[in-house]
């Protein structure tokens, strides 16, 4: 029987060698992030090798399972989180803004990719030269793959969860000033706030596919529209430093989640997952900072 | 055996005297590669630095009575069982925060050094497999839970050449881990499949698909352009816990007796040794501190 039963199964797992544990290091780029804006760390260089979402405009893709943190693949058994264990290395010995980041740990499903948001009045046909490849639907975030000059403004058409075509989903803003690619590039309502996913049609909880995108204002940059199955949420406390004027500090926290402990459940993690995360700073802009982690997982 | 209660724990580490602390120090003996995982064995301090002494790729296994220096963890308690309780680290050093701490059952190591390192190709290892005996190179029954590494023992010269090990699963079934690229001109003790690039694994070498562990290492294959020079040890280990240290001189602590799974056992014949994450390029000199408490019952 796949799954855990009991507690000691759950433990035993870790006895069998039914467990896997991956570090990751990822390096976000220089270019200045929003404050309480989200970044996608999949795009950023490290280990994993950074994700630019490069392959043929508006053509449906898979990003490459070497661009997510490596899970193994375990059938007939099912995976699950075990934890995950994060600190975020400031980009100076003074730099406090990569402080109180929600995590967002997902699996990134498929994806489409320079959409281009100055295309104002006219339909952008998306092809779907592939489908959904682990669960039904999932959410959409779109990931700048540019700088962005303006708040545009467009609706995506798409078949949701129940496989039913033609659906519209809210009107969506662009956000304006963003610095470079990696950022979550929408929000929900106006140009104010940060939402990451798209708010779909009214009784829809999730896209199978997106066939169009259309602008009735022009955003001033590109973006890829990425297809996610979020799978638990994290945070990071405090940025990691040491001062090196005065009286010399150190800073820092590691976040420590035990899935078993402190969610109800343990997420599964299907075979083939691409996992990525995307984080939000409260704090001040995410430049130059370093989210390093240990991502566990177990099977059974 | 083991604890059935707090009360049992108490009695035990209390009362009877089953338990003690156990600790290392080492001194990093060259600056670190930023993104990467170090194998702390061959650096100095405490344990005195290990030289991997073997011949070349036969397998080596390694236990509580190895010739080369560990980490005493108070012998053999069988039938009692023996498990962390807690464990702590530090790392004081300019550079290369934060870093995270990783304890791993040290169970053996291939020693490759010379051709069968500056050379292409594949380089066959003898090694007796892993098995289910009371011996203590069999303390992870058919190799469950084992993981692999391939670390530079000596500084290495120029090149990066790829690499695959190819091993025997728990079930005696053949299987390859996942290529990766090694690190050119890499320092001692660095762990060659880890780093911030592509075709990297940090720290562990991806299994075939549905493997649980290694029972035997067949051959280590590299190909591309050899590395010049420098020695390497395919280590076979149990990964036991990690502890995050997020900025120099800070020493986290981690009680292992309420987490879940708790209290990860010791099995007798332990050779406990650490490996070290870096977000940064350590300096040379920064120093590592960990210790750990244990009990038995």
């Amino acid at each position: 029987m796949a799954g855990f039963r009991n507690v000691g199964a759950f433990a035993d797992a870790d006895n069998k060698g039914q467990c896997w544990i991956t570090g990751f290091r990822k390096l976000v780029a220089s270019a200045a992030t929003p404050t309480s804006g989200f970044i996608d760390y999949l795009y950023y260089s490290g280990s994993p090798a950074a994700n630019f979402y490069a392959s043929a405009p508006a053509v449906s893709a898979v990003v490459e399972a070497n661009k997510g943190i490596y899970v193994p693949s375990v059938a007939p058994a099912t995976q699950h989180l075990k934890g995950l264990t994060v600190m975020s290395n400031a980009a100076s010995a003074t730099t406090t803004s990569n402080q109180r980041q929600r995590l967002i740990v997902a699996d990134y499903l498929m994806y489409y990719p320079f959409i281009d948001t100055d295309a104002v009045g006219e339909e952008q046909l998306l092809e779907n030269t592939i489908t959904l490849p682990r669960y039904g639907s999932g959410k959409v975030i779109a990931v700048s793959q540019s700088a962005a000059s303006a708040v545009g403004q467009f609706t995506m058409t798409y078949t949701n969860q129940d496989g039913v075509a033609g659906r519209v989903s809210q009107n969506t803003f662009t956000i304006a000033g963003l610095t470079g690619g990696g950022q979550v590039a929408t929000t929900t309502l106006s140009a104010n706030g940060y939402h990451p996913y798209i708010n779909l049609q009214a009784g829809d909880y999730g896209v199978k596919s997106i066939e169009s995108v259309t602008f009735t204002a022009a955003g001033g940059g590109l973006f890829a529209l990425v297809i996610v199955k979020p799978l638990f949420t994290h945070i990071v406390s405090q940025e990691c430093r040491r001062t090196t004027t005065g009286n010399l500090e150190s800073y820092g926290a590691a976040d420590k989640f035990d899935a078993l402990i402190h969610q109800a459940g343990s997420p599964r993690i299907k075979d083939g997952a691409v996992v990525g995360i995307f984080g939000q700073g409260y704090a001040g802009s995410l430049a130059s900072s370093a989210l390093v982690g240990l991502l566990e997982t177990h099977w059974g | 055996m083991g604890f059935a209660s707090q009360d049992a724990l108490i009695n035990a580490i209390t009362t009877d005297g089953k338990g003690d602390m156990a600790y290392t120090s080492k001194t990093l003996g060259a600056a670190g590669v930023a993104g990467a995982w170090t194998l702390l064995g061959p650096q100095a301090g405490t344990p005195q630095l290990s030289v991997y002494t073997g011949t070349d790729l036969n397998f080596v296994p390694t236990d509580d009575t190895w010739a080369e220096d560990k980490i005493y963890t108070g012998g053999d308690v069988s039938p009692d069982t023996k498990h962390f309780l807690s464990g702590g680290a530090s790392v004081v050093a300019a550079a290369g925060a934060p870093w995270f701490i990783m304890a791993v059952d040290m169970v053996g190591f291939v020693p490759l050094t010379t051709t069968n390192v500056s050379t292409t190709g594949t380089k066959a290892v003898t090694m007796t497999a892993i098995g289910s005996s009371a011996a203590k190179v069999d303390r992870y029954p058919n190799g469950q839970g084992l993981r692999m590494f391939v670390a530079a023992d000596t500084a290495m010269g120029a090149n990066a050449p790829t690499c695959i090990v190819n091993y025997l699963d728990t079930g005696g079934a053949a299987g390859a881990t996942t290529t990766f690229t090694s690190t050119a001109s890499a320092t001692i003790g660095n762990v060659l499949n880890t780093g911030a690039a592509a075709n990297k694994y940090n720290p562990f070498l991806p299994l075939a698909n549905g493997d649980t562990g290694v029972s035997d290492i067949v051959s280590l294959v590299w190909a591309g352009t050899a590395h010049a020079s420098g020695t390497v040890i395919i280590g076979l280990c149990k990964p036991l816990w990690t502890i995050p240290v997020p900025a120099t001189g800070i020493y986290t602590k981690v009680d292992f007796v309420n987490a879940l799974p708790s209290m990860r056992k010791i099995p007798d014949g332990a050779n406990i040794q650490f490996l070290m994450f870096q977000t940064g390029a350590t300096t040379s000199g920064g120093s590592v501190f960990v210790d750990f408490d244990y009990g038995y019952n």
